[in-house]
């Protein structure tokens, strides 16, 4: 009896043992952010890193560079009102609202949006919260890709060809 | 009476060519048109389309031309409107200003897009069968 219990009692400890020196701690810095990965074998850790590496990669900006164009594409979307006369002036006006939306939405990924908070607070408690974005653009020689009306709701996808001689002061 | 060196009919086509010339200069017009559409929430909320005579004279550089057909009795309003997506198209050539403001209050979003064409001056001609629409820079 004593020594079953002796030999169980070692058995638990060199598992425990085993779990720890087979512990690795994986840091990997592919962004200036921090990313601390806690991984147990070495198949985790290299499927650990390579997931990172395609993050990394996807999240690479396009940077504007002479001789090299930038293609920015966007989905905008509209809804058709619903007292319209025709089905015809339903896809009209939706599609003009898709089209003011993908605008929006350009500016927003060439400029820059302004954001502007307020949150009041009384008794440790929010009473009111507002948010406020703004975009103002100037967008010139934007097309039209495609468009989809279905079930009242438009979809444009527009896009805008920018390139470094636009940018470049005169 | 022939010219001495017996040219005529070489400088008549010159003067017709440039009599011509003076007469299309002189028929077309200066108009300023603008173009303004707003949508709230993803709806259309409201647009507005304004052509009127040029009363000074506006600058002579012009873009690429766009040419309608003239079914309206050279009302340009009226043309224009008829092709309204053709002379969008050409709009955005120009340049849109786009403004968007979304105000999100208590976790509730409201938002109003507005689209812009500035108030630009076009020079317009009116043939028999086609209507000519230039941007002036």
């Amino acid at each position: 009896m004593k020594h079953s219990l002796l030999l169980a009692a070692l058995l638990t400890a060199s598992t425990i043992y085993a779990q720890e020196g087979e512990t690795a701690t994986t840091t990997l810095v592919p962004t200036p952010s921090h990313i601390v990965i806690e991984c147990k074998s070495q198949e985790c850790v290299q499927q650990a890193q390579e997931t990172l590496k395609s993050n990394a990669k996807a999240s690479e900006e396009e940077v504007l560079a002479p001789n090299k164009e930038v293609r920015i594409s966007v989905v905008g979307q509209g809804v058709a009102p619903m007292n319209t006369i025709s089905p015809a002036q339903a896809y009209a006006l939706a599609k003009r609202a898709a089209v003011a939306d993908a605008y929006r939405l350009i500016a927003e990924k060439v400029k820059g949006v302004r954001v502007d908070g307020q949150d009041l607070i009384q008794n440790m408690m929010v009473k009111r919260s507002s948010i406020r974005t703004s975009v103002d653009a100037m967008i010139r020689d934007a097309n039209i890709v495609e468009t989809i009306f279905k079930e009242g709701l438009c979809e444009v996808e527009m896009e805008i060809v920018l390139s470094y001689a636009q940018f470049v002061q005169q | 009476m022939r010219s001495r060196n017996g040219d005529r009919p070489f400088i008549r086509s010159i003067c017709t060519t440039i009599i011509v010339s003076s007469l299309s200069f002189l028929n077309a017009q200066e108009y300023l048109i603008s173009y303004r559409y707003v949508a709230k929430n993803a709806l259309s909320y409201n647009e507005s389309f304004h052509v009127s005579h040029a009363m000074t004279q506006c600058g002579s550089q012009s873009y690429e031309p766009l040419i309608l057909e003239n079914t309206d009795n050279n009302n340009l309003k009226a043309t224009l409107l008829k092709n309204f997506d053709l002379f969008f198209d050409y709009a955005k050539k120009l340049g849109l200003h786009v403004r968007h403001e979304e105000h999100t209050l208590n976790h509730q979003s409201s938002a109003f897009t507005t689209l812009t064409l500035k108030t630009t001056c076009f020079k317009v001609e009116f043939n028999d069968s086609f209507v000519i629409i230039q941007a002036l820079k």
